[in-house]
């Protein structure tokens, strides 16, 4: 990075708040996906105003910038490449106001998600996404990936507590979308920015909705000799007309792999489970419980079991929230999905997902939003082994197209970023993906942020747009060919 | 550069896109404006030809469906094309086991309903005139009624959506699926923008099971101070009401059947109302099992002054989501306005509505969702000394002004006459240069309902 350009960010942020030296940006070229670049240079914001000079700057300088958070993404989102800057918001990190009466905080991006439902509980109140990530992640990446995790099955994903934004765009300017209100006059911006995956803007400030905490929780552990039984479960409950708080699965080879780390008291002999969670008045969540275990009985479960007190209800959610950390400890890499599909057809995907995993002879184990659709199959390989890691993503592929096939999404709540870009194209038109470019271009229309993600670079992007920033799109590791 | 058009000759060319029989002469008025023609297109691409040779030709299009809430807004330049959405009207998937619904945007709102409730699931909307009003009218108009404080409105339900943009392509975003963050949210964007920035064809839903039984409490107050504290102590409880509703002493008679309305331009109670309306109420609807319902009559106890079940409870919700439309059957000159507001700011809003409403000689009345701020709003113009055009813009600004920060009303009905007067969207905490530079790159040319939005 021209080293006018680093003395400029040294004089925006401080001198400690700009990192340039090779040994300091290797820490920022990946996040917890598959891909790595490493960037020009990383500045940490502090203030609204430091953001928007930095926008500024690069604006004029034709800079691309990538805003970040802790880089808990999988997707590739936040990775940004040699000539650009990564802008890190990890340092504003503030709760602003906690307003009870008006069931609203206001935080800035780099609050960590549990910290804030930490700081809410004492006034009876939580806030409800609760990415896996959510020790670590930040409030800033939720917005801009939309994030999703256990408990959205009720509650709904990102978008629908997010109330108020303030934004920086690409040029500098300050502008306000929402705020406490439920909604307001005019175009739905706040809606339409989250998930926008830093495509359109840098989030400085976020109003959230803060959700009472329910009165009872209840979760059950369904434990299931075939994995079958356990995917008609789903679609039995889901029919039944209770909707769960969470309702969560782990194949036989997750139970296993999970109980090697953290003894949740998973059986290790199940074929799958299910972890269901019911939260709400004392009596709803009861008399839902016994429904729900007759439900599960019924499908032929083995046995259900229900978390006795607060200390066993933790402990089952510990097996699934380190689930993934669990797989790092038995294979050196594995590749995250996030496909979702219609919720009927998760037997008929699951046995699928056995099939390609026979076929290329690579583990795949299974741990996922059931309730949802949304399936996380962890392809295990070892990626000293290139046979292993072409098949691997062969085998990704595979589970994509049996996706699409049905009508689902190539991505549940881990975005696009990078990793998927490539596959837009099987579930957007042309035509689709040009109006998206079109709707980026008012927030950012020199692709100064975050260039080349999200939209596969296609003909019109630059008929629109402009020329690009210099940086050129690269063919992207661990995307399928 | 715009085309001067015979309308002979667009009508000529509209009928050879969508046929002769479905292009017709208007007598509908939209805030005083004729349209010039009708198009009834038969499918997403006779959408996409019909806005292709508009934006070719610079004609004015307003997208409709059931024509529930045409006259909101500003009043239109001009409106070349009423483009009807109502011939697509057909559920193109349902399974109940996804939960997940896609149907074409003509389609009225209580049919997709009745092909739901067969297998006991709903779509949660349950605004106003749900027979007449589209898939594609609520979604553009964001509609609500008070189920929207548990399940919020059409933006949280819908999952995927094809629109068709003013130069003519068929576009979708989202999905079929109802986890899904491939692409920008453009259901978000479309939800709410008065047809102000494509035509919708059709939209996938998620779906929900339908409670099997629910139950009303009514908690009457002799002050809103009085029924705020109660929200307060709701808000505190482990009670989870699925509808929230306050209700000024002025609306109680709104929400009754009605004799018949002879003149409504001098509307007056038939009888004297049997009770003197100085309560403000606070309507709760719980669902869940007899036990569930039976610990919200012990928590509420002595607050609740009426229970309703079945039939009287239906019909009472009825009143509540037809609370606009009964006041304006009864003074077509009423002014209507929703609020946006956060929750603490409920009580100023409703303070303001009393303060305001006899300066300009107005009567109020308000129902709406106490737990999320969004108020029906209600102004009828005294029978002896109406109001004049601009005593209606007036009364307007002087409430918007004694609104805290970051509140926003928009008038959602009021007479023509005093349109151009005031500003019927007014001022809204959201940037309206990003909301304009949105517009402007989906719709150049400003084809689609120009000058009626905020856009």
């Amino acid at each position: 990075m021209d080293s006018s350009i680093i003395r400029q960010l040294k004089k925006i942020a401080g001198k400690d708040a700009v990192l340039d030296r090779p040994e300091e940006l290797m820490l920022y070229e990946y996040d917890a996906g598959v891909d790595k670049h490493r960037p020009g240079a990383v500045v940490f914001a502090q203030t609204t105003q430091q953001v928007s000079q930095v926008m500024k700057l690069a604006s004029d300088k034709k800079i691309p910038v990538v805003p970040r958070g802790a880089g808990t993404g999988l997707s590739g989102g936040a990775i940004a490449r040699r000539e650009a800057i990564v802008l890190s918001l990890a340092r504003m990190n503030k709760i602003l106001e906690i307003d009870v009466p008006n069931q609203r905080a206001v935080v800035q991006p780099g609050v960590v998600n549990l910290e804030l439902s930490n700081a809410t509980a004492k006034y009876g109140y939580y806030y409800a996404p609760d990415p896996s990530s959510q020790k670590a992640c930040t409030i800033g990446g939720n917005v801009s990936e939309n994030s999703g995790g256990p408990h959205t099955l009720a509650l709904g994903v990102t978008v629908n507590h997010v109330t108020g934004l303030e934004v920086v765009l690409p040029d500098g300017k300050v502008i306000e979308l929402g705020g406490k209100a439920q909604d307001s006059t005019g175009l739905d911006l706040t809606g339409f920015f989250v998930g926008s995956e830093g495509t359109m803007g840098v989030v400085t400030r976020i109003t959230v909705k803060l959700t009472k905490l329910p009165e009872h929780v209840t979760t059950l552990l369904a434990i299931y000799n075939t994995v079958e039984d356990a995917a008609n479960t789903v679609v039995a409950i889901t029919q039944s007309g209770v909707t769960p708080a969470a309702l969560e699965m782990l194949d036989g080879w997750m139970v296993r792999c999970v109980e090697a780390n953290v003894h949740a008291g998973y059986p290790e002999d199940a074929a799958a489970v299910l972890l269901i969670e019911l939260e709400g008045m004392r009596e709803t969540v009861n008399e839902q419980a016994e429904a729900v275990s007759a439900v599960c009985m019924q499908q032929k479960a083995r046995e259900v079991r229900h978390a006795k007190d607060e200390k066993q209800r933790q402990l089952l959610w510990l097996g699934r929230k380190t689930a993934f950390g669990a797989v790092g400890r038995v294979s050196p890499s594995y590749y995250t999905q996030d496909g979702v599909i219609p919720r009927t057809k998760v037997p008929y995907t699951l046995a699928e997902i056995e099939r390609i995993s026979k076929h290329y002879g690579l583990i795949i184990g299974n741990v996922f939003h059931a309730g949802d659709g949304n399936l996380h199959p962890l392809i295990l390989f070892d990626s000293r082994d290139p046979k292993q890691t072409e098949n691997s993503r062969k085998a990704a592929k595979e589970i994509m197209a049996c996706c699409l096939k049905f009508g689902g999404s190539i991505t549940g709540e881990h975005g696009v970023g990078l990793e998927k870009m490539g596959l837009m194209t099987a579930m957007f038109t042309e035509d689709d993906l040009e109006v998206m470019v079109r709707l980026r271009n008012a927030f950012n229309p020199e692709s100064i942020l975050n260039p080349q993600k999200m939209i596969p670079d296609l003909h019109f992007c630059r008929e629109i747009t402009g020329p690009l920033p210099k940086a050129k799109f690269e063919p992207v590791a661990g995307l399928p060919a | 550069m715009s085309t001067v058009t015979s309308p002979a000759l667009v009508d000529r060319e509209l009928a050879a896109i969508v046929g002769e029989g479905n292009v017709k002469r208007s007598d509908f008025v939209i805030n005083g404006v004729v349209p010039a023609a009708v198009v009834y297109p038969g499918s997403p691409e006779e959408v996409g030809a019909i806005l292709h040779l508009a934006n070719g030709r610079d004609l004015v299009v307003a997208p409709a469906g059931g024509l529930t809430k045409q006259q909101i807004g500003c009043v239109p330049e001009r409106i070349d094309i009423l483009l009807s959405t109502t011939r697509l009207n057909k559920i193109e998937e349902y399974d109940p086991g996804d939960l997940t619904i896609v149907v074409q945007a003509g389609m009225s709102f209580a049919e997709m309903q009745r092909q739901l409730g067969g297998h006991q699931q709903w779509v949660p909307c349950d605004a106003a005139n749900l027979e007449h009003a589209t898939i594609g009218g609520l979604l553009a108009t964001g509609a609500a009624g008070p189920l929207k404080s548990t399940f919020g409105h059409m933006r949280d339900f819908c999952i995927g959506v094809q629109f068709v943009t003013a130069d003519g392509k068929v576009v979708k975003g989202g999905g079929r699926v109802v986890k899904n963050v491939a692409g920008y949210d453009l259901m978000k964007l479309l939800t709410g923008s008065y047809g102000s920035l494509a035509v919708i064809t059709r939209a996938n839903f998620k779906v929900f099971p339908r409670p099997r039984q629910t139950r009303t409490f009514t908690c009457s107050f002799h002050s809103l101070d009085e029924a705020l504290q109660f929200r307060t102590r709701l808000f505190q409880s482990p009670l989870t009401p699925m509808c929230m509703e306050i209700i000024s002493p002025g609306a109680s008679e709104y929400l009754q059947n009605q004799g018949t309305v002879h003149d409504p331009d001098d509307y007056a109670p038939e009888l004297p109302v049997s009770l003197p309306a100085v309560e403000w109420q606070i309507v709760l609807r719980a669902t869940g099992s007899d036990n569930v319902l039976a610990r919200y009559a012990r928590e509420l106890g002595p607050a609740v002054t009426h229970t309703l079940e079945g039939a009287e409870e239906e019909q009472f919700w009825g009143w509540i989501c037809h609370f606009e439309q009964s006041v304006l059957a009864r003074h077509r000159n009423a002014m209507v306005l929703y609020t946006h507001l956060a929750i603490q700011n409920v009580g100023a809003a409703l303070q303001a509505l009393q303060r305001v409403a006899p300066d300009y000689n107005m009567i109020p009345a308000a129902v709406g969702r106490a737990a999320t701020g969004n108020l029906v709003l209600a102004l009828m113009p005294l029978a002896v000394d109406p109001p004049s055009a601009m005593q209606y813009a007036n009364c307007v600004s002087a409430f918007r002004g004694l609104l805290p920060p970051g509140a926003s009303a928009e008038v959602a009905h009021c007479p023509t006459e005093a349109k151009p007067h005031f500003d019927v969207w007014g001022t809204t905490p959201t940037d309206v240069n990003m909301m304009r530079a949105v517009k402007r790159v989906i719709d150049p040319k400003n084809i689609l309902n120009r000058g009626r939005f905020i856009v």
